[in-house]
């Protein structure tokens, strides 16, 4: 009977571990949170112009980075075959919020240049916290010049 | 007469597992010869589970008609502690206790399917039509099965012959409402003599599948979608031929077989995002880009010789896998031009892979002894306008001894030990990926208990260490995971995975009711999983850079399973199943952790009508690793009724089912689509019609 009891201590100390490892301290999975003022969704951004660009990060724990991407979504190619000496417009840029909780970002830092190419374009913003989580958001933006062009046939482009 | 004890269970997940019913109809009529030893009147079930120290499922012939989905990963979801993770109603694989992926093996007549199974995107290239008899081991086999058998293996098996010289073959119908499938299967057999051979066509095809929703998230905005999720048809074509050849102490197989696929992906979850994507084409049974095409070709044979008390088994294969993804060609490399030739081919690989088993089992009454030698040899090409993974080659060895002693009546010790070795040469591509060369080598081991000291009790115990050695994506990928849109990374200096997993298993069985209880816990030293680094990627419409990383983890959990016969024809089971997964480094949980989940079925059985119902409660996953969405549970009612009719001199089977009866929205949280918040698919009938004969 001895070679039994020890087959059951074999088991039961299996099931020992199971009870203990569901009482562990989870670390940080909450995501920052993006509140994006400005660029709201369908806005022109002019070119040639600075951006007004305005929002609000927080973290449950501590925020890390921001980064702003701005690229065409021409869906096709009618758009950029328009000028040659004008170029989709590409932006990357990364901001540093670390050490805080909670930031107001306001800043006209974005500048597009008098090359870029008109047309749909998105903006997305990313946010890290310090543990690495991350949320996003995307705007549908459109690149126009100043004075209303950006109402300009659309239906060659689908 | 098979058709009369049809379905005493349908769904239930414990009948095939203990049940009384259940046995008799996993073929006790019939010698089985199970590795050629030869046993009279037991079921095969029961002998392969009693044999071995790790907890085991069985999917018998009966498990698989009554379960049948087309989808072979589908159909053994059912059983408790897999999962299936879904591509659309299309590719799908298999997920045992939590691990998928490359850390569970799939084999067929011995030979591992080798596929592109690191990808989130693959399904599993086996025609769910041919699989006639599948064991699932749960549990560290990497003793048995070399390097990626870490989290469990899945074995297809071939049906032992017919007794007698005949002529046999099935035509089998299918069709499903939620996506619109027809598909169907043709086999032929015949045994003479020595010989026994049969052939298979199958094929299916399948339009957009249905989603019980009118919205949703695409681009961090909330979009309407047509209730049909576009562009996810696709079809599925197999052929195959099987032949054995018995001559005395000699036995050879020789198997070959190629399995076509091609499946659209949904446009949302491909290429550079945006909104027009989702705009309905009108079509619902149109392949659009961007699709996904897998053929997948496999040839092998077995030559076996047995003497009394051994047997000498050599198994050999070659295997071809070439899968590629077209998408309209979009780069996120400023400059890149589209190539000349197949402008939209996006990824292609090409995987070749030759296996040679070898392997000496000796027996005695009281004690058994397996020595064995494995060589595999992998070479991966690619090709396309964009980059995920290297080309490789891939060289792995492994020298194993397996014994087991019973010890008295009702008590066998089993336990073994194995020493691998592996090379990986991954090619340099670009400046996105570096060669990588490593070589690795690393023991595995086991060492487990049977006990049974009655008819009705049976408790198992099982302690094994398992390796895995790091595959090519893991060491060497540089690019953009579509559908995730995250920018993964491989880091070539990783170490292999290794842990030491504790099973146990008690199982009662007495009349009328049975029951299985099957805890578990596994601990990792090195177990590699994508991090999140906060270095952000080059590379447009990408966040943070994830690389595989080694991290220590521990997985836990339990499958529990009852049967109860309440009345005579009334059955009544249930399976619950739960997995803890925790990544001790970062003290979070990991990513694809499966939700608790269980299965209530009721079954109805009288004269050859069977008629069930099942309630299925899948809990929320608020267990989450980093940047990975909870997901909220949901209950699904399930229902379905089989029967037979005569039908010129044979019967013909019938199963109808109905599944997601109330069209409930639910995520599945290992499907591919939950990143961009796709709900599964919404109420399908089901209708199979399967026409038997047999001339002797």
């Amino acid at each position: 009977m001895k070679v039994y009891s020890y087959i059951l201590i074999f088991c039961l100390t299996a099931i020992f571990p199971l009870s203990t490892v569901s009482c562990d301290k989870d670390g940080d999975t909450v995501k920052p949170v993006i509140n994006l003022i400005e660029p709201a969704e369908g806005d022109v951004l002019v070119i040639g112009e600075d951006v007004h660009f305005e929002m609000e990060l927080s973290d449950n724990e501590m925020l890390k980075e921001y980064k702003v991407g701005i690229h065409h979504n021409f869906d096709g190619h009618s758009h950029s075959a328009t000028r040659a000496d004008l170029e989709p417009f590409l932006f990357e840029k990364v901001w540093d919020v670390s050490g805080k909780k909670n930031t107001s970002v306001h800043h006209h830092e974005i500048v597009i240049p008098t090359t870029a190419a008109p047309g749909d374009y998105h903006l997305e913003v990313y946010c890290t916290d310090a543990a690495g989580n991350e949320a996003y958001i995307v705007r549908n933006v459109e690149l126009a010049y100043e004075g209303g062009d950006h109402d300009h046939d659309h239906e060659g482009d689908d | 007469m098979l058709a009369g004890r049809f379905f005493p269970a349908m769904f239930a997940l414990s009948w095939f597992m203990l049940s009384v019913d259940a046995q008799q109809a996993d073929s006790t009529e019939v010698n089985i010869r199970l590795e050629d030893v030869i046993v009279r009147g037991e079921p095969y079930r029961k002998v392969v589970t009693r044999a071995s120290a790790l907890p085991m499922e069985v999917a018998g012939e009966r498990f698989l008609q009554q379960h049948f989905t087309g989808n072979l990963t589908q159909t053994l979801e059912h059983l408790p502690g897999i999962h299936s993770m879904d591509i659309g109603s299309g590719f799908a694989k298999p997920v045992i206790r939590g691990m998928g992926f490359n850390r569970i093996s799939v084999t067929e007549n011995g030979i591992k399917q080798e596929g592109q199974q690191w990808g989130a995107d693959h399904g599993l290239e086996i025609d769910a039509f041919r699989a006639e008899r599948i064991t699932v081991r749960k549990g560290p086999a990497s003793l048995l099965y070399g390097s990626d058998a870490m989290g469990g293996a899945i074995e297809i098996i071939s049906l032992p012959a017919p007794d007698v010289n005949c002529l046999l073959g099935e035509a089998v119908l299918l069709g499903k409402s939620v996506n619109a499938t027809l598909g169907g299967s043709l086999m032929l057999g015949v045994k003479h003599n020595a010989w026994y051979a049969k052939m298979r066509f199958s094929e299916q095809h399948f339009g957009d599948y249905r989603v019980p929703a009118d919205t949703i998230v695409y681009l961090t905005q909330r979009l309407p979608v047509a209730r049909r999720l576009k562009n996810t048809a696709g079809l599925e074509r197999d052929v195959s031929l099987y032949a054995e050849y018995r001559q005395g102490a000699y036995g050879a197989v020789y198997a070959v077989s190629n399995a076509y696929q091609k499946v659209g992906f949904f446009a949302g979850a491909h290429g550079i995002p945006d909104a027009s994507r989702l705009d309905d084409d009108g079509d619902w049974r149109n392949i659009d880009l961007p699709y996904s095409r897998v053929n997948h070709l496999k040839v092998s044979s077995r030559q076996q010789y047995t003497i009394d008390g051994g047997q000498l088994t050599w198994d050999a294969g070659f295997q071809r896998n070439d899968r590629d993804e077209w998408s309209l060609f979009h780069t996120h490399y400023a400059g890149q031009l589209p190539p000349e030739k197949d402008p939209d081919r996006e990824l292609f690989f090409s995987l070749d892979t030759y296996a040679s088993s070898l392997k000496l089992r000796l027996l005695r009454s009281t004690w058994e002894h397996t020595v064995g030698w494995d060589v595999q040899y992998q070479q991966n090409r690619i090709g396309g306008y964009a980059f995920l993974l290297p080309a490789y080659r891939r060289l792995t060895t492994g020298l194993f001894w397996i014994a087991s002693w019973h010890l008295r009546p009702g008590l066998t010790l089993s336990g073994g030990l194995r020493y691998d070795r592996g090379r990986i040469d991954c090619e340099a591509y670009l400046d996105r990926s570096y060669d990588v060369d490593r070589r690795m080598d690393d023991v595995s081991g086991s060492a487990g208990v049977v006990w049974t000291p009655g008819e009705a009790h049976q408790l198992k115990a099982n302690i094994g260490r398992s390796f895995r050695l790091p595959s090519a994506n893991e060491l060497a990928s540089n690019g953009l995971h579509h559908g995730a849109f995250r920018h993964e990374q491989g880091t070539p200096s990783l170490s292999s995975e290794q842990g030491w997993q504790w099973d146990v298993a008690y199982a009662y069985e007495a009349r009328g009711l049975s029951l299985e209880v099957s805890p578990f816990v596994a601990w990792f030293g090195n177990y590699i999983y994508l991090k999140p680094t906060g270095e952000w990627s080059s590379l447009p419409h990408a966040g943070q850079v994830y690389r595989y990383t080694g991290a220590e983890a521990v997985f836990a959990g339990a499958e529990v399973s009852l049967s109860v016969d309440l009345l005579r024809c009334l059955t009544y089971d249930m399976t619950a199943e739960y997995v803890h997964t925790y990544n001790v480094d970062e003290q979070i949980p990991l990513s694809f952790s499966p939700p608790a989940s269980m299965r209530h079925t009721l079954s109805w059985t009288l004269r050859g009508l069977e008629a069930w119902v099942e309630c299925q409660s899948i809990a929320a996953q608020c267990r989450t690793a980093r940047n990975e969405d909870p997901t909220p549970g949901a209950n699904l009612l399930h229902a379905g009724a089989n029967f037979s009719v005569a039908f010129c001199g044979t019967r013909a089977q019938l199963a109808l089912s109905i599944r997601n009866l109330l069209d409930t929205a639910f995520y599945n949280h290992l499907s591919f689509y939950r990143k961009i918040e796709i709900p599964e698919p919404g109420r399908n009938f089901q209708l199979v019609i399967k026409v038997p004969f047999k001339n002797n």
